[in-house]
This record gives structure tokens, sequence and C-alpha cells, in this order.
């Protein structure tokens, strides 16, 4: 018994050392990779509920799979299910001519009853969809005839077609799919009338989407994209060395499953790609101007602490030149923001003697400042799952340090630090810009809102003055006016510095050295994959 | 015997009861609004006072705590979890395939757990102090020590990237549960041969084996003896390894993309999705309670002076 387990045991030490010595350096890539006609992309969550009128769900998936009325591009807002449109000159109405022969998923018909359902299942749940203010506006949708449909509001809204053409929650699903005459009690299918539709989903495993045949801008050329679930960047890492992945993109929160030197590293082995988008949002750190018995609440602390981030380094080092330092709140590509205003760069000397002025002055200790025996101590939240807003934290405190701040950094999780936002119990918080398409109307539009951006604005001097310009920059209907307004809106900010700019983020995708026609939305939140192909 | 298997599940209920109100208490004295993380959880991008109260009504946050437990208590009792606040579906639409996929791959896993840890505990014991003790305990001691977030890395690297015999991740085939396995049964064999090892040798030490040997009775059979008397001792260990492993997969479901009870704990804790939280640590604490209670019933049945002391 015993000479038997001890010649079974040193086989199998023999089985081990052979198999891990049969090492062979070429790996045999899976057939996924080989056919190269599929997308198979890496994401952390699952797709979640495609209910297009609901937020839960991936909005690169829903992207692919519904439509809006209108689609933001680079020179302007552009026709997609309607092909012209006309607005009242009191601003209050838009006529939409609707494009024929389009169907959805299912077959059903999309015709301008299609669009008044659809936009009364989003009205019939507005409390839902009060973030945007379009949802306020809309008093009716009206039938004209098959393919003319009407949206009345309440008052003139400039921003509205720029609102109708976003992911969610004006696109449409076939009425089929409605649940008690709505979709707040949620869908029974998934119809749209986009380039792909969705023909399988294993929950937290992956969803396979296949090409529209019949989509009325032309069948796509990449015929099936599977969105497969891979909670850890290691073995997204591992998996698109295999190839059973090809494709990564950075997810809706704008972070990357992969790092830069990870990404460079495939297309180093010449078998992938790597693309950016141009600057879709800004990183900031947001300052609470509200809370009084913080040293944040002071504009020059504020202003001292933009003066100490060392934004060249940021871009450098962590994030290896792609993402570029910010010096405003918006890039400049975003529309109505290319407003002169005074950079404020990397500066200690200058930040020093601001504080000095303010009455900051290094106490006995030598190392912080204080002022009326009150310590320059402040606390910044961090993203605790975002490796990259950790290292920017630690090179932050460590500046800030020698300008006499004393900085705490506390990571927290992305849901938490919303809290914080809303209920006003920060002092310093990372944040991002909604990006294109959003900007400024939607990132703008929160600085009054209670659970976004209003303690951060309400305890300006001139709080009471840039709310009431935010009010009146929405419902303006002269262009010049409006341009104006946001210049006054973002200068107020700008110098208050409360919105503290770190670096531009952009969409990087990670692909196949033979995929082509990769390009981007005006969104960092979907990307067109019906104009890619594989050469 | 059957009145203690009785008493021993009523004591259980009790200790239901008091898991089930802690895990309520814990959750519901977050300090965060449970309407707010609600709204949060669904993206929704601002959050007007409106919604808020329209939210916390709809969740019932404006009835007193002990009426939101009892109230969580019975619609728990007729299987009803709540609804998710991600997805707004049933609790257990959500926890029921995860936890299926859990058990799957716990089963598995305990299968080879106890396989190896018999067939190395009774080899170590047979060579306690050669090579082959040494040598196994050694490499075990190595392998238990490694993270297992690391270890599943370098074999997905080795197996499935370097020599492609394995898929990295997912739960596609037969093949698919390899790794996983394997990962989960280093970090657990490891610990529970030497169990068996150890209640082998002092088996070996006991009068019962000198007097079989005494008798001429062949090796083989005093040893198959030994074995089965460690292995009683090993059964109630066993059985907890079942709820142990169940709950501690979170690591390997992640790294592995495995759409388990792990997964779908992170996730739900991540997003403050409360009421899969409170079903998770529910489901776990009954499970745990369940094989104490079936281990307890095995010792007794084994030593029925344990029966005594209930």
């Amino acid at each position: 018994m015993t000479r038997r387990m001890g010649s079974l045991l040193r086989t199998f030490m023999v089985s081990v050392v052979l198999l891990v010595g049969c090492s062979h350096g070429d790996t045999e890539k899976t057939e996924l990779t080989n056919k190269g006609k599929e997308i198979v992309y890496a994401t952390s969550k699952d797709i979640n509920d495609m209910n297009p009128h609901f937020y839960s769900g991936s909005m690169p998936a829903q992207g692919m799979v519904y439509e809006s009325l209108v689609e933001n591009t680079e020179d302007g807002i552009k026709p997609l299910l309607a092909e012209s449109w006309e607005v009242s000159e009191d601003g209050k109405v838009y006529t939409f001519h609707l494009r024929k022969n389009v169907t959805f998923h299912d077959g059903e018909l999309f015709n301008a009853e299609a669009v008044k359902r659809n936009i009364e299942a989003v009205q019939s749940n507005a409390s839902k969809h009060s973030w945007i203010k379009l949802s306020t506006k809309i008093v009716a949708c009206n039938v004209l005839d098959e393919y003319t449909v009407e949206l009345v509001l309440s008052e003139p809204y400039y921003p509205t077609l720029v609102e109708l053409s976003m992911t969610r929650p004006y696109v449409f699903i076939s009425p089929k799919n409605f649940v008690n005459g709505g979709t707040k009690e949620g869908v029974s299918g998934y119809n749209g009338t986009g380039p792909y539709k969705l023909t399988e989903h294993k929950v937290d495993q992956y969803a396979v989407f296949e090409a529209n045949e019949n989509y009325w801008g032309g069948a796509p050329k990449v015929k099936k994209i599977t969105a497969k679930v891979l909670p850890a960047g290691e073995t997204t890492f591992l998996a698109l060395q295999k190839g059973e992945v090809n494709f990564v993109f950075t997810d809706d929160r704008g972070a990357n499953s992969l790092d830069v030197a990870a990404m460079n590293q495939f297309v180093e082995s010449g078998e992938h790609q790597t693309i950016r988008s141009q600057p879709m949002n800004t990183g900031i750190i947001v300052a609470n101007s509200s809370k009084t018995e913080s040293p944040v609440y002071e504009k020059a602390v504020r202003e001292a602490f933009w003066h100490a981030i060392d934004r060249e380094t940021i871009s450098k080092q962590i994030f290896e030149g792609t993402e570029q330092p910010a010096d405003t709140l918006f890039s400049s590509n975003v529309h109505y923001a290319n407003v002169k205003l005074e950079k404020r760069g990397y500066d200690l000397e200058k930040a020093k003697k601001i504080l000095e002025e303010a009455g900051w002055g290094i106490g006995n200790t030598g190392e912080f400042r204080s002022k009326n025996g009150k310590p320059l101590a402040m606390k910044l939240y961090y993203d605790v799952n975002s490796s990259t807003q950790k290292m920017q934290a630690e090179l932050i405190q460590y500046t800030v340090k020698r300008i006499g701040v004393q900085l705490e950094m506390i990571g927290e999780e992305s849901s938490s630090i919303a809290n914080r936002r809303s209920t006003g119990d920060y002092d310093l918080l990372f944040n991002q810009t909604w990006g294109l398409a959003y900007d400024p109307q939607s990132t703008i539009a929160a600085f009054t809102s209670k659970s976004s951006y209003y303690h951060t604005t309400r305890g300006l001097a001139q709080a009471d003055e840039l709310y009431k310009k935010i009010e009146e920059v929405m419902v303006s209907t002269n262009e010049e006016h409006r341009k104006s307004l946001y210049a006054d809106i973002l200068t107020i900010v700008h110098e208050e510095a409360v919105f503290i700019p770190i670096t531009n983020g952009r969409v990087t995708i990670l692909a196949p050295k033979n995929l082509q026609g990769i390009s981007f939305k005006q969104t960092q939140f979907e990307l067109p994959f019906e104009r890619m192909y594989f050469e | 015997m059957g009145s203690y298997i009785i008493k021993r599940f009523m004591l259980s209920i009790p200790l239901v009861l008091i898991v089930s109100f802690v895990t309520f208490s814990f959750i519901h004295l977050s300090p965060m609004d449970p309407a707010e993380v609600v709204l949060h959880s669904q993206d929704i991008p601002t959050i007007t006072d409106e919604l808020l109260v329209q939210t916390r009504a709809n969740l019932g946050m404006d009835q007193p705590f002990l009426t939101r437990y009892l109230n969580w208590v019975a619609s728990c009792l007729q299987l009803d979890l709540g609804d998710s606040y991600i997805t707004g579906k049933p609790v257990w639409s959500m926890l029921g395939p995860a936890f299926f996929h859990t058990v799957k791959l716990t089963l598995v896993s305990t299968f080879a757990i106890v396989s190896l840890s018999i067939v190395l505990g009774v080899a170590c014991a047979l060579n306690a102090g050669k090579w082959v003790d040494r040598s196994v305990r050694g490499v075990s001691f190595f392998l238990t020590s490694m993270p297992s977030y690391w270890l599943a890395a370098l074999l997905i690297w080795y197996f499935s990237v370097k020599l492609d015999l394995l898929p990295t991740s997912g739960m596609e085939s037969y093949k698919s549960y390899v790794l996983p396995v394997v990962v989960i049964t280093i970090s657990y064999a490891g610990i529970y041969f030497r169990i068996i090892r150890s209640s082998m040798l002092s088996n070996m030490n006991e009068d019962y084996v000198l007097y079989a040997r005494a008798c001429g009775l062949p090796e083989k059979k005093i040893t198959m003896h030994i074995l089965r008397n460690s292995l009683q001792v090993a059964i109630s260990v066993f059985c907890m390894a079942i709820p142990i492993i169940l709950g501690s997969t979170v690591v390997v479901e992640n790294i592995f993309a495995w759409p388990g009870l792990g997964t779908l704990s992170v996730k739900s804790i991540l997003s403050r999705d409360f009421p899969i939280i409170q079903a998770y640590v529910l489901v776990l604490a009954v499970a745990f309670i369940l094989f104490n209670t079936v281990s307890d019933i095995i010792n007794a049945a084994l030593k029925p002076k344990i029966r005594d002391g209930l």
C-alpha cells in the first residue's frame, strides 16, 4: 500500500513537471480571433435591464439596439429616425418628419404613433427623468399624420434636440414590448430600430448582439458582437492574450479595466491597436463652498489648492500622456465653452503667497498652516475602485503639503461619494463632467441640483446671480445672449475655483489591428459599432 | 436519536431569527438614505426631493423600524425576499441562479477536496516522517499560503494562455470548472488533509491496532480499520467545509468571471443593493446553521454520549 501510494505520488509529480515543462511559446489562438469577423468585448458589468426608458442598462449595449429621433455629431444635430424637423417661431413646438420604411426588430412599423406612445411612456414616469430638463417641459406629443409628429413644450428650451439625441430616455422600443400600456413597469422584450438586435443574454455571463439585416441604414458589416462579463482586470488581460476577447474600451465611469502600460504591451505585440477619442470630459476636484467650518469655504484656499496641483506630472506619469492637463472646467471643444479664462498653472510660490495674504501662516510646527488656531486641514474623497484617482490623490497630497496644506485621503465607493456630494458632507472630492453632448448644459444644470453640485456652488457670494443665469440660459432663444450667459457662468465658477480641473479624459479603445472604421460618438457612453468592419 | 434531531433543528430557529435581525439592523443602521441609494443604484443622474419622497414611500421607509423588520421576516417566510434596488427584479430571481452556480462549484470542489485530503492524509500518515510526508506537507504549506487571487492568475496564464488547454473564465463547459476547482481545492485540501493525517496517526497508536497486529491481521485490513475510524472524526469537519466554501468563493468567482453568489455579493455591496445583501447574508447564515446542525447530528450518531447533553 505504502509503496503503491509513494509511486502514485511520484507519477503525479512527474506529470505536473512534464506538463509545466511542455510549455511552447506560440500561443494557439482560439477560434474566436481566427474568425476575425466578430467583436467580443470585455465588460466589467452585465448589460442589465435593457429597458431604454430606465437607467440601469449598459449604455453601449442600449446604443446598439435603440435609436433616437436625431443624432448629435461633431457638426451639430443631424437626422436619425427623423429625416427633418421644424421649430415654431416661439420655440415651443418641434415638428418631426419621420424616416419611412423603418421597422422595429420584431417587424412592427416605426411611425408617428410609435413615437407618441414612447414619449408618453417616458413622460408617465417623469419623476425619474427630471435630471433631463426636457422632461419637465414636454406638454404633449401629437400625431399629425403617419410620419409626422409634433412635440409641444411649455416654454422654449434650447437644448431640446441635444437631449432628444441622448442614449436614453427619448429612444424607441416596439410598442408591442410595452407592459400595461407603458414601460415604467418593465418591458416584455428589447426590440428597437437600431443596427443590432439583442439575441441572447445570460445574466452576468455574456450578451450577444446580431446584425439587424433590415437596418434602414444598411446592415452592419460586423455581424456579431458579444459583451463578455469579466469583472477582474487581470482576467481581461489574460483573456485578451488568449484571444477570447478582442476589444476593450473605457467604461461609462471613465475607467479602463486595463491600464495604459498593459494596453501598450498589446500594441507592441503587433496584433492590436489603440484608438483614443478627442477630449470627452474633464476630471475635476469639486470643492464644497458651503461648508463654512472647513478651510475649503475660502476662495483663497481653493485657489492655492488649484495652483498646487501638478497636472503635467499627473498627465505624464499617471496617464502616460493619454490624458492632457486641463485648465478649465470644460475643454474648448465643448459647445459654448471656448471662453477666455485666466490659467492657474502649477506654481507653489504663488500658492504660498495667496495663503499668506489670506492669513494662513505657518504655525510653530513649521509644517502646516493655520489661521486663528484653525489648522489648514481638508479631506479629499476618491473612488476606491479607481487606481488612477488614488495615484492622483497621493501626488496631490504630496504637493499641497509643500504649501502647508494637510490633506487627508479617503477612498470610498462611487455611490458613497455621490451621497456625500448630495448631502454636502465633504471638503473636496473627485468627479468628472458629463462629457460631450451632455455638456455644458447638463453639468451646468447640475450646479443648482441638490443631489449634484448645489453644495459646491451655494456658498459663493454670487450664488443667486449664478442660479438666475443658469435658469435664463436654458430658456434663452437668442444664440448670442446664450453665449454670453454661458461665458458669465463659466467665469463665475472659474474665478471662485470651485471646480478644480485636472485632466481631459478620452475614450480609449483597444481593438484588433485589422478592425477598421473605428470612430466615436459625441458621448463617452457609446460607440458606433455599425461603422466598424474587418479588413 | 429522533428526538435529538428534532430538538437540534428546533434550536437553530432562534439562531436564524437572531441572524436575520442583526443583518436587517446593520444594513438599516447605515448612514445612507436607502431611497437615495436606490436612485443612485439606478444611475438616476439627478435626484429631486419629490423623487426621494416618492421612493421612500415605495420602499416603505416611512414606517417604523420594527414594522419594517416584521414585514421583511413575514415576506421571507413566504420566500419573498423583496426586489433588487438596481434591477427591480425579485431577489430570488437573481439569487437563485447565482446560488445554483455556486453550489455546482462548491460540490465539485468539496468532492475534490475530500478525495485529495483522504489520499494525501493517508499517504502522509503511512509515511510519517519520510520524504513523501515531508514533501507533501512542504508543498501544501507553500500552496495554501499563496493568495488564491495570485494562484488563479498564474494558473490561467499557464494553462489557458500558454498551453491553451482551458478557458480563462466563464461557465461554458466542463472545462470551465477545472481551474476554479483547482484553486479552491489547493486552498482547502492543504488544511483538511492534515486532519486526516493526525487522526490516522493517533488511531495508529490505539490499542486495537496493536491487538489486530498481534492477532496477525493483514496490514491492508488494519489500515482500512484505521482509515474508517479516522474518517468518522473528519466527517463533521467536511460537513462544515461546504458552507465555508459556499461563502468564500468571492475571489475565485470574481477572477474566473463565475456568475455565482460571490460575484453577485460583490456587485451588490459595491452598489449598495441592500435587499440582495440581506438575502445573501441570510442564505449563508442558514447554510452554516444547517450544516452545523447536520454535523452535530452525525457526531451524535457516532458518539451517543453527545445526545445526552441536549
